[in-house]
């Protein structure tokens, strides 16, 4: 009768409190938490910024409504973070989120020291334009990856996932809307250069194919999906995207 | 954060032989204000051990009661206690109520709902029941109850008042590993394949909006396979799940020794994913930045002892823990310290990433 908890998470179990996770499985589901948490609180700080660049009230409305959607999205996971003992107001308080690198700084996809966003929120926006192609491209990688996260199997993430999924991707198109009238004003050179700025570094959010942590993380239902796959999933997405709105990338 | 209350016990009846419920009256009313399916953790000290332990609740919302149910468990020192000393008049302390083994409730809504407890694992759905046919006038609710045999059913009389009370709108299928009853069909365990034949002809799987499991792990799974197999998402799917391997006793710390002092360098022995490994590194380093230079996967997240990720226990000698705004004073009591913030102070430190 009685079963190993992991070998009930390796055939497809779900959790569903703090008191029955065992501790590898706690370290890594923080770990995942921490890093959307952190990604999405360094992403609306550093979108809030760039709302008075907006072209348009109606952009400026959008973009104010990503930056407080994020940050509540940060909340929601803040909130799970918070059953395990994570003290959420001096969390939320314990990084200068805004806080960014040169443009130019080659990282790859190391984190900073200092929290766990993912890389590419350590680069600085420059101007709209460039916010906008970046909103789209780590879009359509947030719906990807949001696939995946709605399916793990700490039922009380998985839920948070679920309903925030459908919000994060109206970011997506609300980006998409944001970009197809910039090319209808003629900024399509500018906007091919934050491509090609923007497009590697997203691209390596999905980590490095063949990770060893895959396994370990599939066995215990963290992950269902292989980064390699996630990141082709991206590419095909991303390039219709962009395709809609006219832009051919090299 | 997690912060303690105090309550006090007004009743203890057994149900069964070895379960009792517990009725609680909290000195902060306002902080037990529970959703239906959550639970209670308390904390109790045992020879100088402190020891958590959860309980679900098993009132309804409406009742105006907070009463939860414990089964007492072989070897467990917390369930035992409560089964055999707890009185009317102690004093105990939890947390507020905490879980989401629920969905929200809508008077006018017209839903089917299904739920599958095992033994014990009835105390949250019967509180569920209880709150969803009171507010939800047009809910109707089956459940498929499994035990080891009659005389071990939990609330067994408060299921048939149930039904009583709500002609027509709940319906209890019992399933007893043991004992042989009229049908075939309700005897033995609650599998994949036993789910499959109630579905044929006993439960109305296509109309059913909500799922909820409560029971030990092959069984959730069992029924989970069963239930997607037969149409629903895993959102329509609810689980709780208390592993049946919460410890009933906590083993004692390991003695610090070794006090004596070296030139700045700290013998380190790390355990994580099963395996030891032990480097020299400066005490003027932490534990985690000393693994990470070390090529060591130690966990990790915020670095700023916050978030408990890099959470590890000392096991032997002793280290210094310059913040810790995440553990609580009875993980530090025994033992675990945030290894992002905890500076080597004896020659020799052993730590365990993996406990």
């Amino acid at each position: 009768m009685d079963m190993r908890i992991e070998d009930y998470l390796a055939q497809g179990g779900v959790l569903s409190n703090p008191t029955n996770v065992p501790p590898r499985y706690r370290a890594e589901l923080m770990k995942l938490m921490t890093s959307f948490v952190d990604s999405e609180l360094a992403g609306a700080a550093g979108f809030a910024d760039i709302i008075n660049q907006g072209p348009g009230i109606r952009e400026r409305i959008a973009a104010a409504r990503i930056v407080l959607e994020k940050t509540d999205h940060a909340a929601r996971v803040l909130q799970v973070m918070e059953s395990f003992g994570v003290d959420a107001d001096r969390y939320a308080n314990h990084h200068p989120w805004t806080a960014r690198l040169d443009r130019d700084a080659d990282i790859g996809a190391a984190r900073g020291d200092h929290d766990m966003r993912l890389a590419v929120f350590n680069y600085p926006l420059e101007g709209w334009a460039d916010a906008v192609v970046m909103n789209l491209l780590m879009g359509c990688a947030v719906t990807v990856q949001m696939s995946d996260f709605q399916k793990l199997s700490y039922q009380p993430l998985a839920e948070v996932f679920r309903a925030i999924a459908p919000v994060e991707a109206r970011h997506g198109e609300l980006a998409e809307e944001g970009l197809a009238r910039l090319m209808g004003e003629g900024a399509g050179e500018a906007i091919l250069a934050s491509v090609s700025y923007w497009w590697p570094r997203v691209a390596a959010s999905f980590g490095q194919a063949g990770s060893l942590r895959f396994e370990a993380m599939r066995a215990m239902g963290l992950c269902h999906t292989n980064n390699q796959t996630l990141r082709a999933q991206w590419e095909t997405e991303a390039m219709a995207a962009l395709g809609r709105v006219g832009i051919q990338p090299a | 954060m997690a912060r303690f209350h105090d309550l006090t016990v007004t009743d203890v009846t057994k149900t069964i032989r070895d379960a009792v419920v517990v009725t609680l009256q909290p000195d902060d009313a306002d902080a037990f204000d529970f959703t239906q399916g959550q639970y209670l953790t308390f904390r109790r000290d045992f020879e100088g051990q402190e020891l958590r332990r959860s309980y679900s609740i098993c009132a309804g919302r409406q009742e105006g009661q907070l009463k939860i149910g414990i089964k007492r468990v072989e070897g467990g020192a917390f369930s035992t206690w409560a089964n055999e000393e707890l009185q009317v008049g102690d004093r105990l302390q939890a947390m507020a109520p905490m879980g989401s083994f629920f969905t929200a409730l809508d008077p006018a809504s017209e839903r089917q709902y299904l739920g599958f407890a095992g033994g014990s694992g009835i105390t949250p759905l019967l509180s569920i029941i209880k709150t969803t046919l009171a507010a939800e006038p047009g809910a109707r609710f089956t459940l498929v109850y499994a035990n080891k045999g009659v005389n071990t059913i939990m609330f067994r009389e408060e299921l048939e008042d149930l039904k009583n009370q709500h002609m027509g709108r709940f319906n209890v299928i019992h399933i007893l590993e043991a004992d042989a009853q009229e049908i075939d069909l309700f005897t033995g365990l609650v599998t994949e394949e036993k789910c499959a034949e109630l579905f044929r002809g006993w439960i109305d799987i296509e109309n059913v909006d909500t799922a909820f499991i409560c029971g030990p792990e092959p069984m959730m799974l069992g029924i989970a396979a069963a239930l997607r197999a037969h149409g629903l998402s895993d959102a329509q799917i609810k689980f709780e799940l208390f592993a049946s391997a919460q410890p009933g006793r906590l083993k004692a710390r390991v003695a610090s020794k070794d006090a004596a002092s070296a030139a700045n360098q700290a013998e380190i022995a790390y355990a994580l994913d099963g395996a030891t490994r032990t480097i020299t590194a400066s005490k003027d380093t932490s534990l985690l930045e000393s693994a990470l230079a070390n090529q060591l996967d130690a966990p990790f997240a915020c670095k700023a002892g916050v978030c408990s990720t890099c959470r590890c226990r000392v096991l032997e000698g002793e280290v210094e823990m310059v913040a810790n705004h995440a553990l609580e004073d009875y993980e530090v009591e025994k033992g675990y310290v945030l290894s992002c913030q905890s500076f080597p102070v004896t020659d020799r430190v052993v730590v365990d990433y993996d406990q």
